[in-house]
């Protein structure tokens, strides 16, 4: 049973104060986060897969950018632990490379989508009112469209390029973040703090930065994590439709798509790699995000 | 309940404009304008002013809106000169397509989620509820595409029980064989029910940590009483606004499954429209999915105001 | 369990406890540390009286009402014993627990609202113990139910049945609540913090309306609070809880007039009274209540006590009992000593 379990069934005095004895034991919540292994098995994961795309060509040296068709789709052997694709590159260092793609947009998406989400969706629930009103439909309409049509429209119009994607994704991703902020502010706007420095005369976007966001940042925190979870899954499925990254960048959506054409050869190597790297990093981040929410314990319906 | 309905249709009037302002501005964000994408990069600057010309392009934004607008809400959705058809009319071909995969996927998703998160949170933190949370979590960090690709790899390729691809013509040829059915349909299910499970079953731990279960137990209600004659009536409004806010999601996944298996629906032809430059039709596409969500999620935003009472006396937020 | 098929234990003529409570102990389990909620509790209840459960918040009273209930989470270890109407409630499984919930014993809780279903119409829920521990038709439930509702206070009953518990006010809902738990007329009804929700003016009326059901019922009514006031005005007996632990108990009047343990001394004097003179100040208990997870060698009062002295620290002070009235204090008030001896009490 959950620690908030055992504090309802035993009612406001001597729950509170189990809660406290749990609590002391246990810490702020970065120390109840350690005490999650889960949560810690996928920052350990994070962070392999970090070092693995970024440092790992550096210990291991492939040719990323020259074809070399003669030595197109060869399976595992010495010397090329992955095999190669079907232009001659190493399966292995491709990986890498994809992933040092995947993760700069994952990233930087998720980072863009939290700034605008949180901004938008902060200014909303503070002022309320029509301008909430207003703002949120926006927000409705935009929900409205499937991130993908709207991605495939925008890819179509707009060269692929790092930059591009990231802009791209973190443009559609805006919205969950937007709603969460929201609902924050609105529940904070209230709070006698908040009064307080109104009647002091803080500005609003000071009130709004201080103390609105400052009071969010549990929320941001978990929203941010899963932003990177689900970007990484639509810069797969964006790439996977062809829409991604020109070559001799790649990601392992794209990785994916290329492979997929051999699925009748048997080329496993080509597919199930990217594929279990994709999964294994969106569960990584799921796991952190469900760990951090954990931690700050937060409603787990949110985010 | 009446001021809650007039409201909510209020603001889903809002929002469809709104989609239908984003589309139009979509349209004309296009470098060149729609002229050139319409008519290809070929186009002379006299096709393009006869084109501008004739389609109104030269009045004024809001003008053009205007037309616009009341061509769509008449029918006329535009016309593909890519494929040589109204838009209308070959979305009348492909939207019953995908309706009825995505229809059928989502109704086996709900019947399998419910008892999965229900049984997720009865039995919490044992061996049971661990099993089954890590496999939709695992399914919930699986792209729908890969989850298909899967599938085809060892369904089709593997063990050739079931088709690669699906079937293409009519929809009665559709729907008259179901065989080539189960691999789309099962990769939208799965995917949808990993994320439904894992909402069900928070909403079903956090009416179980409620004192009225706390009272409900004090006059001697048995576990089963408990959940099916409190828990389940109040978990079932959060679910049915789960199912509203999915559409966006459930027609993401619904598209990717359409790539993969060739299936003839709305996301294939939006796929192929974006990869030939067809504007008008990936536009269209996008009207028509706006559309339907945003009913969709009236339609559930009323059902769970009919479910909890609560929600029709707070007569609306903002 | 060895409880006899019916009634209760048949010994002298004098009149059984409702509820007899012998050294209880109840620990809870959590994933880091163990609270010892309870500890070594005795007390009898008898039937149509009232007795106050009193202390801080945190002092184990709340566990002790659902020990009582029989509504204690699995992670709670109990030990000692518990018996209630000839049945020993302590070890007994689920499934037997469940009959006697809301047939036996009733609990009402703190918070109207949260008690009631927000989606359920309140007919059903106050007919509902009536229909799962009596089997009663939905029709014939209904129908004591509003009979209930009637008694409780609520004015038309009838019309009320059929609406939802957001539109009545917070003392209307806990009358409803009472009636729920009322209807199977249990000899025990456990109130928890019943009134702490609740205005002044209605909190008078509920807990008038607890004695009103009490007389009418001859049901024996724990009521579980922090206030003073309440217990004042409403309950014959006082049993008074510090750290898990029984400090004092005695009859109201007593208790009030001369209490014994340091802790219930302090707790009146930080209380305002008719009697307090007017440019006095409240007195405050320094301190904070002490952690649950590590049992104290000696008294638990006395790192907060007044009257401390080195024995408190290191022993537990036995109970001092004089016609009915118990504490447990080596420098209980209103008795000259220099050195307590608790046996010079006897």
């Amino acid at each position: 049973m959950s620690l908030e379990n055992v504090a309802t069934v035993l009612g406001p005095g001597e729950g509170a104060l189990a809660a406290e004895a749990e609590a002391t034991a246990g810490g702020s919540w970065l120390r109840a986060f350690g005490r999650n292994r889960l949560a810690v098995a996928g920052l350990v994961v994070i962070v392999a897969l970090l070092l693995f795309s970024f440092v790992g060509p550096l210990f291991y040296h492939t040719d990323q950018i020259h074809t070399r068709l003669a030595m197109e789709t060869l399976a595992p052997g010495a010397g090329r632990p992955l095999g190669t694709d079907d232009v001659g590159y190493d399966e292995l260092g491709r990986l890498m490379v994809g992933g040092q793609t995947m993760l700069e947009v994952a990233f930087g998406a998720a980072a863009v989508a939290v700034v605008l989400g949180v901004l938008w969706g902060a200014t909303a629930g503070y002022f309320g009112g029509l301008l909430d009103s207003l703002m949120m439909r926006i927000v409705d309409a935009l929900l409205a469209i499937p991130a993908i049509l709207l991605l495939l429209f925008l890819a179509t119009v707009f060269r692929p390029s790092v930059l591009m994607l990231i802009i791209v994704v973190g443009v559609t991703a805006w919205l969950v973040p937007a709603r969460l902020i929201r609902a924050e502010a609105l529940s904070l706007r209230s709070r006698e703090y908040v009064l307080a420095a109104k009647t002091m005369g803080v500005r609003s976007p000071t009130i709004i930065v201080r103390h609105i966001i400052t009071n969010s940042i549990g929320t941001i925190l978990v929203n941010a994590t899963f932003q990177v979870a689900d970007a990484i899954l639509l810069v797969a499925a964006l790439s996977f439709l062809g829409l991604g990254v020109a070559p001799p960048a790649t990601n392992w959506g794209a990785m994916l798509s290329d492979g997929l054409n051999y699925t009748y050869s048997g080329f496993w190597w080509l597919t199930y790699p990217p594929g279990i790297a994709i999964v294994l990093t969106v569960l990584a981040f799921n796991v952190v995000g469900d760990g951090l929410r954990d931690a700050f314990g937060l409603d787990s319906r949110r985010g | 309940m009446i001021r809650f309905l007039l409201r909510r249709c209020f603001q889903a009037v809002v929002v469809l404009v709104l989609v239908s302002v984003i589309v139009f501005g979509l349209l004309h964000l296009l470098p060149g304008g729609p002229a050139r994408a319409i008519l290809g990069t070929h186009a002379t600057p006299t096709n393009i002013a006869a084109f501008n010309q004739q389609n109104g392009l030269d009045s004024p934004v809001p003008v053009q809106y205007w037309h616009w607008l009341t061509g769509v809400l008449s029918g006329n959705l535009g016309f593909s000169y890519v494929q040589n058809e109204s838009v209308a009319s070959l979305l009348a071909q492909r939207l019953p397509k995908t309706a009825f995969l995505a229809g059928i996927s989502v109704l086996l998703a709900v019947l399998i989620a419910v008892p999965v998160g229900f049984f997720q949170a009865v039995r919490r933190n044992r061996a049971g509820d661990y099993v089954v949370t890590t496999v939709t979590l695992v399914l919930y960090s699986t792209p729908a595409f890969w989850v298909g690709i899967l599938l085809i790899d060892v369904l089709s390729v593997r063990l050739h029980v079931f088709p690669a691809e699906a079937p293409q013509g009519s929809f009665s040829a559709l729907v008259s064989d179901p065989q080539a059915l189960v691999l789309p349909v099962l990769t939208i299910t799965l995917v949808t029910v990993a994320a439904f499970s894992r909402y069900i079953r928070s909403s079903v731990l956090d009416e179980l940590a409620q004192d009225y279960v706390r009272m409900a137990r004090s006059k001697g209600a048995s576990r089963r009483v408990i959940l099916f004659g409190h828990v389940l009536r109040n978990a079932a409004g959060p679910v049915v606004t789960l199912l509203g806010l999915s559409l966006p999601f459930i027609v993401s996944g619904t598209l990717i499954t359409e790539y993969v298996f060739n299936y003839p629906g709305i996301g294939l032809l939006a796929f192929n429209a974006a990869t030939s430059q067809d504007y008008p039709v990936i536009l269209g596409v996008v009207i028509v999915v706006g559309a339907a969500t945003v009913v969709g999620s009236l339609l559930a935003d009323v059902t769970h105001a009919i479910l909890d009472p609560r929600v029709r006396a707070s007569a609306g937020i903002a | 369990m060895n409880a006899p098929a019916t009634g209760r234990r048949e010994e002298t003529p004098v009149v059984a406890p409702v509820l007899q409570v012998t050294g209880l102990d109840v620990d809870i389990r959590l994933p880091s540390a163990v609270v010892h909620a309870v500890q070594d509790v005795s007390l009898e209840v008898w039937a149509g009286e009232t007795v106050g459960i009193v202390g801080e918040s945190g002092c184990g009273k709340s566990t002790l009402g659902l020990a009582l209930a029989g509504l204690l989470p699995p992670e709670a270890e109990t030990r000692g014993s518990i018996r209630q109407g000839g049945r020993e409630l302590v070890g007994l499984r689920e499934r037997e627990l469940r009959a006697i919930r809301g047939a036996e014993v009733g609990i009402v809780f703190q918070d109207p609202m949260t008690s009631l279903n927000p989606t359920k119409r309140i007919g059903p829920q106050v007919a509902e113990a009536l229909r799962l521990q009596r089997g009663a038709s939905k029709a014939a439930a209904l129908r004591a139910a509003a009979d209930m509702l009637d008694r409780v206070g609520l004015p038309r009953p009838r019309e009320q049945l059929d609406r939802f518990p957001h539109e009545l006010s917070g003392g209307m809902r806990q009358r409803v609540v009472i009636a729920s738990a009322l209807i199977c007329e249990p000899k025990v009804l456990v109130a928890d913090e019943p009134t702490t929700a609740l205005d002044v003016t209605t909190q008078a009326q509920i807990l008038e309306l607890f004695d009103g059901l009490s007389a009418e019922l001859g049901m024996a009514t724990l009521l579980v609070t922090h206030d003073m006031g309440v217990v004042a005005g409403h309950a014959n007996r006082v049993f008074v809880m510090y750290a898990g632990r029984e400090a004092e108990t005695g009859t109201t009047e007593t208790i009030f007039s001369a209490p014994r343990h340091q802790y219930t001394g302090a707790l009146l004097g930080s209380i305002l009274r008719m009697e307090t003179p007017r440019k006095s100040r409240l007195g405050t208990i320094p301190g904070r209540p002490p952690d649950l997870t590590v049992p104290a060698a000696g008294c638990p009062f006395a790192p907060r006590c007044a009257a401390a002295s080195g024995d408190c620290t290191s022993q537990l002070p036995t109970a001092s009992a004089e016609d009915g009235h118990r504490w447990s204090c080596y420098h209980p008030l209103g008795i000259q000593q220099t050195e307590h001896i608790p046996e010079a009490q006897r």
